[in-house]
């Protein structure tokens, strides 16, 4: 088998990325503009500034990945781009820059999910290690700003299914992360500063306690038995905080704190840490402590519940240290080997498309000319 | 059911009020749903949205990251959209709401009062006011 070098596209959200990857196994180059910067002064993703800026770097970004891969538009053997689920806008931007090329240049278009790409991301970095050998069944744990989702990975000759095992009923878990840290002044994005300020508190400081989700009988109209259901909640635990602020009286601390923080182009961890009182920082604790045992605990009873022989854990809140401590430190109690992408391919990259279109490729599994953004792209 | 007050002591209560309120709401309808964090707006929409039959209550989650979130159901197409995070019209300008609107399209929208164009175009408005853990006062006006 010839190398195969696929030039990959994602803009679902703020992150425009193009990489090229090699066969699915070799990142040859991964360039991630991030509109973090731009979006700072609104705590969440703006779209219009989303496609606005988009548009502004894709042409860039894509030419940066090529060069540094030393590679023109002729030498890639295929375009591949996300398709969704993301932002309609933000998508339709990858896409049509992704068709015109491929048009123009002749060559296939791929079309990938992007919560295929996250798992996908894993698969390439542990193939980039050497290690081939991931046993299937393989549970992934894709959480992030707007996912939360638990997906059974299969492969059969080419072809990846994936079966739903579990989501989010109200909030994502990085959504929670985004909004506890609004609510206490520390700014956007939330997962990174609740993440560098947990340590400093004490994470038993505050009960946080996850109600117990009710999973209705799906089985009533006499359909064959549905497989168990491990779903998430993590709209009571914000609520639960925005209490905590009121009844301790923190408002006025967090004004003051939101004030100086606004003034610092770009605070640091020391910054941030000048400026919250030790009831602050029990509270990141807590509830960072409380948001990473109940995925933890959920996801491994879903790999035991399913027999699952690898457990992946990926997405921007994989990126969470203590996250991966707790899942390592559980799986491994189970028996059960648990990867995680590297920090750059936890977050959204083009790498990780990339290397989830090879298998596509190789199966001629190409996209329709008439691709559209699917902003609420189903994965199966 | 016209305007009332209603009190729901769980989510459970709040989304059976849904689904009561699906068979009073007909389409074209915007309604602007208004309450702090945590107050459950989110788990109304559970409950309108499985009334018309446009989705599970499992299934309708939080709109915050994604903006606008479509349940398609047999007659009537159900739009949770939350605009916590959209501060200008010009951002609000380029999501596109004005083409959701439609005969068979029911609206249902989060911190739509921000915008003084909701205040004038709204229906219906629900008031959503925490009274304990679980209880919620809950009002709507002008079906």
């Amino acid at each position: 088998m010839p190398d195969t070098y696929i030039l990959g596209i994602e803009s679902s959200c703020d992150e425009t990325a193009a990489a090229v990857v090699r066969s699915g196994e070799q990142v040859i180059s991964n360039v991630v503009f991030s509109q973090i910067a731009t979006h700072r002064p609104y705590g969440g993703v703006v779209p219009e500034l989303a496609s606005r800026e988009h548009l502004r770097a894709i042409l860039p970004v894509v030419r940066t990945a090529l060069a540094e891969a030393e590679r023109s538009y002729e030498t890639v053997d295929a375009i591949a781009v996300t398709r969704g689920p993301g932002l309609p806008g933000a998508l339709l931007v990858g896409i049509s820059f992704a068709k015109a090329l491929a048009y123009a240049l002749d060559k296939p278009l791929i079309a990938v999910n992007h919560l295929e790409g996250h798992i996908h991301a894993v698969l390439l970095e542990e193939r980039q290690k050497g290690n081939r050998d991931v046993p299937f069944p393989l549970l992934a744990l894709v959480v992030s700003g707007g996912h939360t989702h638990l997906y059974l990975a299969e492969q059969r000759g080419q072809s990846w299914t994936y079966q739903n095992i579990g989501h989010t009923r109200d909030d994502a878990a990085g959504e929670a992360f985004d909004k506890v840290a609004k609510l206490l002044g520390l700014g956007y994005p939330g997962g990174p500063v609740i993440d560098q300020l947990a340590p400093h508190g004490n994470p038993q400081a505050v009960r946080f306690t996850f109600a117990q989700i009710k999973h209705r009988d799906r089985q009533q109209r006499g359909a064959a038995p549905e497989r168990p259901h491990f779903d998430f909640s993590f709209s009571g635990i914000k609520t639960a905080v925005l209490r905590y602020v009121e009844t301790h009286h923190m408002q006025r601390v967090i004004d003051a704190r939101r004030a100086v923080l606004a003034e610092i182009p770009k605070p640091t961890t020391e910054d941030v840490l000048r400026v919250s009182d030790p009831m602050t920082l029990d509270l990141v604790a807590s509830f960072q402590n409380a948001v990473i045992g109940d995925l933890a605990e959920k996801t491994l009873a879903a790999a035991r519940a399913y027999d699952a022989a690898t457990l992946f854990v990926t997405g921007g809140v994989a990126a969470n240290s203590e996250l991966r401590r707790r899942f390592e430190e559980q799986a491994a109690q189970q028996g059960l080997p648990v990867f995680f992408p590297s920090r750059p391919l936890s977050t959204d990259n083009a790498a990780m498309i990339a290397a989830a279109a090879y298998p596509k490729f190789l199966s001629h599994d190409f996209a329709e000319p008439e691709l559209s953004a699917e902003a609420g792209a189903q994965l199966r | 059911m016209a305007t009332g007050e209603f009190t729901t002591h769980s989510p459970e209560e709040t989304i059976q009020l849904g689904h009561q309120l699906a068979r009073e709401l007909k389409p074209p309808q915007l309604v602007v749903l208004r309450g702090e964090l945590g107050t459950g707006k989110t788990t109304l929409v559970k409950g309108i949205a499985e009334g018309f039959q446009a989705a599970s209550q499992d299934d309708v989650t939080s709109p915050t990251f994604t903006l606008i979130h479509e349940y398609r159901g047999p007659s009537v197409n159900v739009f949770h959209i939350d605009l916590y995070r959209i501060d200008t019209d010009r951002e609000l300008e380029t999501l596109g709401i004005d083409d959701l609107y439609g005969d068979s399209n029911v609206l249902l929208i989060e911190w739509g009062e921000k915008f003084a164009r909701f205040e004038r175009e709204r229906h219906v408005e629900i008031r959503f006011r925490r009274l304990g853990e679980n209880e919620r006062r809950i009002r709507v006006s002008g079906l």
